[in-house]
């Protein structure tokens, strides 16, 4: 997807920030007393939001309380609580500050969703509740400014960006314990380990992608590959874990492998980013959950495929938080149906775990998979139309 | 479509059946008409779309089209379920439904939008091909009222009068998977491609408000002014003659002032997939071939008659002769069935097809089950034939101008 002409992308890019531009001269040549109407509704809509924020930092104190004292049935009903509020006046806050809005999003959402943990990871979610009083500390003294259409493009970017270079930390980090684990031959832990580091790959997978030879040596499945002497990467480590059961001369493999992640996340760091890329990698991520991983291809061997899965809609989903503020000038029915369609489907994923992790993809039952490819395709049918922000 | 005349056939004549065909059909289907002819069908009008007014049935009228439209050449049965609770949103897909519906009969395409970043909204494998004299029918099924106990939509008290599955038969082999389903659509025309791209946009616009449950599709070739032949080799809906006539459609075809206003006009469309042994069929010898139904093979011919129109003489068939069995009943009903063939069955290796018998009548508590049943116990078919798939749906009247499907259903 990245391997588009550069010159197409950089004159769409022109033609992007100038209907940006344009859209906004529109709005300010409204009539005066429209203008007074709409900034009272503005104030009261300001108001709305100043309230919101206090009741859920109050709930939120309570929850840090509750996190000191390891209290977890306190800890879930406050996650809920949390979430509840936020769901109540959200759409006023995407609205008048979708950054502070994105922003909370990325504490309040895995605050609830460890909530729904039977054992909550506490120290994550502490981490999470501090952050998030300070989001919210922002947004009870934000103003609304004004923001460039082609600033609002760049921020989503750098945004993105930001999100990317975050996610190939973590690549490198935990595929570093997972290769640890098997040059110890160790078998139980590296199967253990496997999955924590897949995720980041898979919610980045289109960014490796544009890399040429390096997505080929990383994920390779067997039949990818002309001759399979050849093959590397994490699916040649799988097999011997769950197939041959054995990691006897997979030392170099694994060796090969954090050394090909490193020098992802060396790439990425010189990546320049285009907002065209963005969202077409924002759908390839959608696409690869629905042609390979909903139908249990991509991890034959370990069966993790929800893992993978669900690492491919949160990777999508970063790309529609970073777009927030761009499509919050273009077209606010889609933000909102976004909003709806990435709830259901995480809330879809939920009931696939069990103890914290995702359950074997050979546990679906047919009707269970048709379900999940059916989430996906109306996820991706309003993912599709995020492009009116390259206008 | 190529331009050049087959078969034989001069290219003046091609264009005279066309435009009789046209103003036939636009007219026929408007229910304005007293009679269409249903032995006129002219296959050689799909042949052309050079004028595409001749090709185009007209969407508005008092019943809905591809009912008494004679038969095109490709039909798509698509149900769907709907995976939304809001009435709202029911009403929102009927209306783009509708605009579509109509749009793929003229034989139109979306419009795409400039942004050369979205994806295209049409999907495009229509253009240049014409309408094709497609149709768009649509159907409710019992389970859009009310689903497991439940009134869905507070559309309850409007359910038409004879609207249920059709309960068990005897020796059937139901597939629920592919049987019943909350609205139907039956996509007709003389091309596959365009019928395609029609359910196509169907099924995409649908995307998180339906699913479908089940596809169908099916073929039938009518040679000009003649019956056309389903898989058995035999002439397969003769007896629709007898439903021409205006009063005759009346009497048997469409809904009165029993049923709700939404439902007057209207019909209820009565599907079972049958498969048919082709193996055993085509060992059986000629005279069991024509035992089976009653009628001679080639003219189609009642027994004891020469021309395939004349009149029926029961005594003269097997008692368990198909034609004798249904006659016997004192029923009548549209039949618009299609040919189907799937590949085959990979455990014995024979051919999977059969027919999708598709009926249309005002009863079918009166019409159609009672027949089903006595045909299911004792019809001589039934050595060759296994039903595997069943609906029923409820087929609203026609679309006025402006109007979108079933408006009067949510509105009236
Ligand atoms: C694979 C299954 C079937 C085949 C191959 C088949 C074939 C035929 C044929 C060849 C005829 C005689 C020509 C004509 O009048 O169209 C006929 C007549 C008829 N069939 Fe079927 N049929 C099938 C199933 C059914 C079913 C399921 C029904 C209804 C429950 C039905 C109802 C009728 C009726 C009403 C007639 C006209 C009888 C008359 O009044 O002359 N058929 N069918
Ligand atoms: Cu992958």
């Amino acid at each position: 997807m990245l391997k588009k002409s550069t010159l197409s992308a950089f004159m769409a890019m022109i033609l992007a920030v100038s209907m940006l531009a344009a859209c906004n001269g529109d709005k300010n040549s409204a009539g005066q007393t429209k203008q007074e109407k709409t900034e009272q509704k503005a104030s009261s809509a300001n108001d709305e939001i100043k309230k919101g924020a206090s009741q859920m930092q109050a709930i939120n104190k309570q929850l840090l309380d509750a996190l000191e004292a390891k209290d977890t049935a306190k800890i879930k009903a406050l996650g809920k609580s949390i979430n509840d509020k936020w769901l109540s006046f959200e759409n006023a806050v995407r609205d008048r500050f979708p950054l502070l809005y994105t922003k909370v999003e990325k504490y309040e959402q895995p605050i609830f969703a460890e909530s729904t943990m039977a054992h909550p990871d506490l120290t994550g979610m502490r981490e999470n509740a501090r952050n998030l009083q300070q989001a919210l500390d922002e947004l009870k003294t934000a103003k609304a400014t004004a923001q460039k259409a082609s600033e609002l493009l760049d921020k989503a970017v750098k945004n993105y960006k930001d999100y990317v270079l975050e996610q190939a930390d973590h690549l490198v980090e935990a595929t570093a314990k997972f290769t640890a684990a098997v040059k110890a031959g160790d078998i139980e832990k590296a199967k253990q380990l496997y999955p924590d580091a897949r995720v980041y790959y898979e919610r980045i997978e289109p960014i490796a992608e544009s890399f040429g030879d390096l997505d080929p040596k990383i994920d390779a499945r067997i039949d990818d590959v002309d001759d399979p002497a050849k093959w590397t990467g994490f699916h040649r480590l799988e097999k011997a874990l769950w197939k041959d059961h054995s990691l006897k001369g997979q030392a170099k493999y694994a060796d090969q492998l954090l050394s090909d992640v490193k020098d992802l996340k060396a790439k990425i760091q010189t990546l320049k980013l285009k907002p065209e890329a963005m969202v077409a990698g924002a759908m390839e991520l959608l696409n690869e959950a629905a042609i390979s991983k909903v139908t249990g291809e991509e991890e034959r061997y370990s069966h993790i495929d929800l893992v993978d899965l669900s690492a491919n809609v949160e990777g999508s989903q970063a790309v529609y938080q970073a777009v927030i503020p761009a499509l919050n000038e273009h077209n606010k029915a889609l933000l909102q149906e976004l909003d709806t369609r990435f709830r259901k489907m995480e809330e879809k994923m939920l009931t696939y775990k069990s103890n914290g992790r995702y359950i074997d993809y050979t546990k679906l039952s047919k009707d269970q998979v048709r379900e999940l490819s059916q989430a996906l395709s109306e996820l991706s049918k309003s993912m599709s139309q995020t492009a009116e922000i390259l206008g | 479509m190529s331009d050049e005349p087959k078969k034989g056939i001069t290219r003046r004549e091609m264009l005279k059946w066309t435009a009789a065909a046209g103003t036939g059909l636009v007219i026929g289907a408007s229910g304005l008409a007293p009679v269409f002819n249903w032995m006129e069908q002219k296959g050689e009008a799909r042949r052309t779309h050079e004028n595409a007014e001749s090709e185009t049935v007209a969407f508005h009228g008092v019943h809905q089209a591809g009912i008494v439209t004679p038969q095109q050449t490709f039909v798509y049965l698509v149900a769907f379920d709907l995976s939304t609770d809001r009435r709202s949103e029911v009403i929102a897909l009927l209306k783009n439904w509708t605009v579509l519906a109509e749009k793929f009969a003229k034989g139109r395409l979306e419009k795409n939008p400039g942004n050369q970043w979205l994806p295209p909204k049409d999907t495009g494998e229509s253009l240049d091909l014409g309408p094709a004299r497609l149709t768009v029918t649509f159907g409710f099924g019992p389970s859009f009222f009310i689903n497991d106990g439940k009134d869905r939509y507070g559309l309850a008290a409007k359910k038409p009068k004879h609207l249920k599955d059709i309960p068990r038969m005897p020796r059937e082999a139901i597939d629920a998977s592919k049987s019943g389903g909350d609205v139907c659509v039956q996509v007709c025309a003389d091309d596959k491609q365009v019928a395609f791209h029609a359910v196509r946009g169907l099924i995409n616009e649908a995307v998180g408000k339906a699913t479908v449950r089940w596809m169908q599709e099916g073929f039938l070739s009518v040679p000009d002014g003649k019956t056309p032949r389903n898989l058995f080799g035999f002439k397969d809906g003769t007896a629709n003659r007898s439903l021409t006539s205006r009063s005759a459609q009346e009497t048997h075809l469409w809904c009165g002032s029993d049923e709700p206003g939404w439902m007057r006009g209207g019909t209820y469309m009565a599907y079972r997939k049958i498969q048919m042994f082709l193996d055993v069929w085509d060992r059986s010898s000629i005279k069991d071939q024509e035992d089976t139904f009653g009628r001679k093979k080639e003219s189609g011919a009642p027994y004891g008659k020469k021309h395939e129109h004349d009149p029926v003489d029961l005594q003269r068939m097997p008692a368990d002769a198909h034609v004798r069995l249904a006659r016997s009943t004192g029923q009548q009903m549209l039949r618009r069935g299609y040919s189907y063939t799937d590949g085959i069955d990979p455990k014995t290796g024979a051919i999977n097809a059969g027919l999708l018998f598709i009926s249309f009548q005002r009863n079918p508590d009166q019409q159609f089950i009672p027949m089903l049943r006595l045909l299911s116990d004792k019809d001589a078919l039934n050595e060759y034939t296994k039903h595997i798939a069943s609906a029923m749906f409820a087929c609203p009247r026609g679309i006025k101008k402006g109007e979108y499907i079933a408006q009067a259903l949510f509105e009236g």
